[in-house]
């Protein structure tokens, strides 16, 4: 099973594209949804949802896909994969209770433990929705 | 594709992929399917999948990396356990050591190269980990979880 990925934009303040996962994340297109965050990032989105309703599996590569949308959306430079956890950790540190405006939306229960488990929650915000998130970013 | 999928006697199921990341949705089929035959539970099935996942994709990525290889993974049922040997003629590399894992404390890579979050998800997954190096060269690593509901750590 693959994985399709689909981008809408959302006009207000902050500008948010909602980047729609659908499928299993690993590590055979992970990198189809930095790309994707980047395009978002190039045009104009400056806050970022996640609406992973349609994602029934993710691997750690998954998990360095959203690290990096993060970093994208900061406009800093995806992290380096050879940094590892090294930079995973300083970065939750950093963002740690900031909220930000990346938003995951809709996680299965399967998707929310992996997140969970390795501590990345504390890098985004959950919503129930993508409409919830959207509006959580731009009231917020 | 020819998908080598087997049913020996015993319950015992194997699989054996190339090392190409595209194989891994298959593995993950094949280990969801021995899961429900073996009557084990969907958070089993989640672990399992997660942790088999994590261990093909290390195999592929950073024992063979990028050479031609093969991986022939086993699921077998022993008592109210799901036991899942996946071997491979990489270079050696045993995951169940070096520093601990945990949510508050992530593990440095194991590796260099190695993000190391699949190796923490990996060993959380599971009840057990065990590794060997195999005589004739690669390794066998075998994943060890209850059919149960909960893994035994939780």
């Amino acid at each position: 099973m693959g994985m399709t990925i689909g981008v809408d934009h959302v006009e207000g303040d902050p500008p948010v594209a909602v980047v729609t996962l659908d499928g299993e994340l690993d590590a055979s297109n992970y990198e189809g949804v930095i790309d994707a965050v980047r395009q978002a990032y190039a045009g104009g989105a400056r806050g970022l949802v996640l609406d992973m309703a349609g994602v029934s599996f993710m691997a750690s590569s998954g998990l360095f896909a959203l690290h990096s949308a993060v970093r994208i959306m900061r406009g800093d430079t995806p992290p380096d994969p050879e940094a590892g956890w090294g930079a995973l950790h300083e970065m939750s540190v950093d963002h740690e209770g900031e909220g930000g405006k990346v938003r995951i939306a809709a996680a299965q229960d399967a998707i929310a433990r992996v997140l969970d488990r390795t501590g990345m929650t504390k890098l985004f915000g959950m919503s129930d929705s993508r409409d919830d998130a959207v509006a959580a970013i731009q009231g917020g | 594709m020819v998908v080598n999928v087997a049913q020996r006697p015993k319950g015992r199921r194997w699989l054996t992929v190339s090392s190409d990341a595209d194989r891994l949705a298959e593995v993950r089929a094949f280990v969801r399917t021995a899961v429900a035959d073996f009557g084990g539970s969907k958070r089993a099935s989640d672990d399992l999948v997660q942790a088999v996942d994590e261990a093909t994709c290390n195999v592929m990525l950073h024992g063979y990396a990028g050479k031609p290889g093969e991986i022939e993974i086993e699921a077998a049922l022993r008592d109210r356990n799901i036991e899942i040997r996946i071997l491979d003629r990489a270079p050696s590399f045993d995951p169940t050591v070096g520093p601990d894992a945990g949510t508050t404390s992530p593990p440095r890579p194991t590796r260099p190269g190695g993000m190391g979050m699949g190796i923490h998800l990996l060993r959380t997954m599971v009840d057990a980990v065990h590794h060997s190096a195999r005589s004739d060269g690669g390794n066998e690593l075998t994943l060890v979880r209850s059919i149960e509901d909960q893994a035994q750590e939780d």
